[in-house]
């Protein structure tokens, strides 16, 4: 839980391009699950951020080391988010792929099944009249 | 009698795949939906009730008043949501829902976090006034606590202590202009969510 003003203007870039990444991860079909440890990334380094502010300005080398990690933390995003990706938008495409060719193979059996159908009928009626049979009144 | 037989065929096939094709893009294609936050607070049970210590909106100081604040993230995406705390008195304007402008009133706080697509965040929120004065007929709150951290509050008056407000305000980060808004952008819309619930510090709840 972090109680503070804006984020440190040093980390600010860092941390709209960590988020468009993770956002660019989910639009490419990242599921809750795989977004969710980055999730947890980009809030610890908030709370490094904040314990950053927090930090007494005469403690200047404690800060700069909090605002480093929180930096290294946004990098780990960001590399994480990339692949995330590119996982994810493979995986959305092999998908949809997956849907359109099974439609097709759908559409090829259900005319198949039309074809058997419709020759079943056929031998149904021929076999019926053959077995016809002819009584005078 | 063939090319009779072959034209049904196709037109079997192509009707077919039409369908089939159509459920497969139905399938695979995200459906657009409406983007909004959820903002609440909640009483000291986490219900809608008990907002106040044993029901009285007369609040003293020292008085632990416990609520649970809780946002909902329905935007699609995931967002850095900030609920900035503000008191206010009763001539201090509230948020603007039309125009999405804040509140002028002094912030005391705030809460930060990023929170998923569906995920709620909630939070305890418990606080209470620690420092307060009465100058001339009147209340002013000085300090507040708020989770066991303490917040000066730049000297809010009301007449007898009558109707101070603690507002909730909840603003999203814009990673295109690397700013906090209040509210949020939805299409073309800017929408907002606030909430604000009443209290009294008159004399007789701080004697």
């Amino acid at each position: 839980m972090i109680a503070a003003s804006q984020p440190s203007e040093t980390l600010q870039p860092r941390l709209s391009k960590a988020l468009v990444l993770v956002r660019q991860a989910e639009a490419a079909g990242a599921t809750h699950e795989e977004t969710a440890g980055l999730v947890l990334l980009l809030n610890k380094a908030l709370q490094l951020d904040e314990q950053a502010t927090g930090a007494p300005a005469s403690d200047g080398q404690r800060k700069a080391e909090l605002l480093a990690q929180a930096d290294e933390t946004l990098g780990r995003v960001e590399t994480e988010a990339g692949q995330l990706e590119v996982i994810a938008a493979s995986r959305t495409f092999n998908n949809s792929l997956f849907a359109y060719l099974s439609a097709g193979i759908l559409a090829i059996v259900s005319t198949l099944a039309f074809v058997l159908g419709v020759s079943f009928s056929r031998r149904y009626r021929i076999k019926r009249t053959f077995q016809m049979r002819v009584f005078r009144k | 009698m063939v090319s009779q037989n072959r034209r049904r065929l196709l037109v079997v096939f192509l009707t077919s795949l039409i369908v089939f094709e159509m459920v497969a893009y139905v399938t695979t294609t995200p459906r657009p939906r409406e983007q909004f936050f959820q903002l609440y607070v909640l009483g000291a049970n986490r219900l809608l009730s008990d907002y106040y210590p044993n029901n009285d909106p007369n609040i003293g100081v020292g008085d632990l008043v416990r609520w649970h604040v809780g946002v909902t993230d329905s935007m699609g995406s995931v967002q850095l949501v900030v609920i900035r705390i503000k008191l206010a008195n009763q001539t201090i304007r509230p948020p603007d829902d039309l125009q999405a402008q804040p509140s002028p009133a002094p912030l005391v706080t705030e809460f930060r976090r990023f929170i998923q697509d569906n995920e709620t965040w909630e939070m305890p929120f418990f606080w209470q006034i620690v420092n307060a004065d009465m100058p001339e007929g009147s209340t002013r709150i000085l300090e507040m606590q708020i989770n066991n951290e303490t917040h000066q509050v730049p000297g809010l008056t009301a007449l007898d202590g009558h109707n101070f407000r603690v507002i909730l305000e909840l603003w999203t980060w814009e990673p295109q202009s690397e700013t906090l808004q209040f509210g949020w952008s939805s299409g073309n819309e800017r929408r907002v969510a606030w909430l604000q619930v009443w209290f009294n510090m008159t004399s007789s709840a701080r004697q």
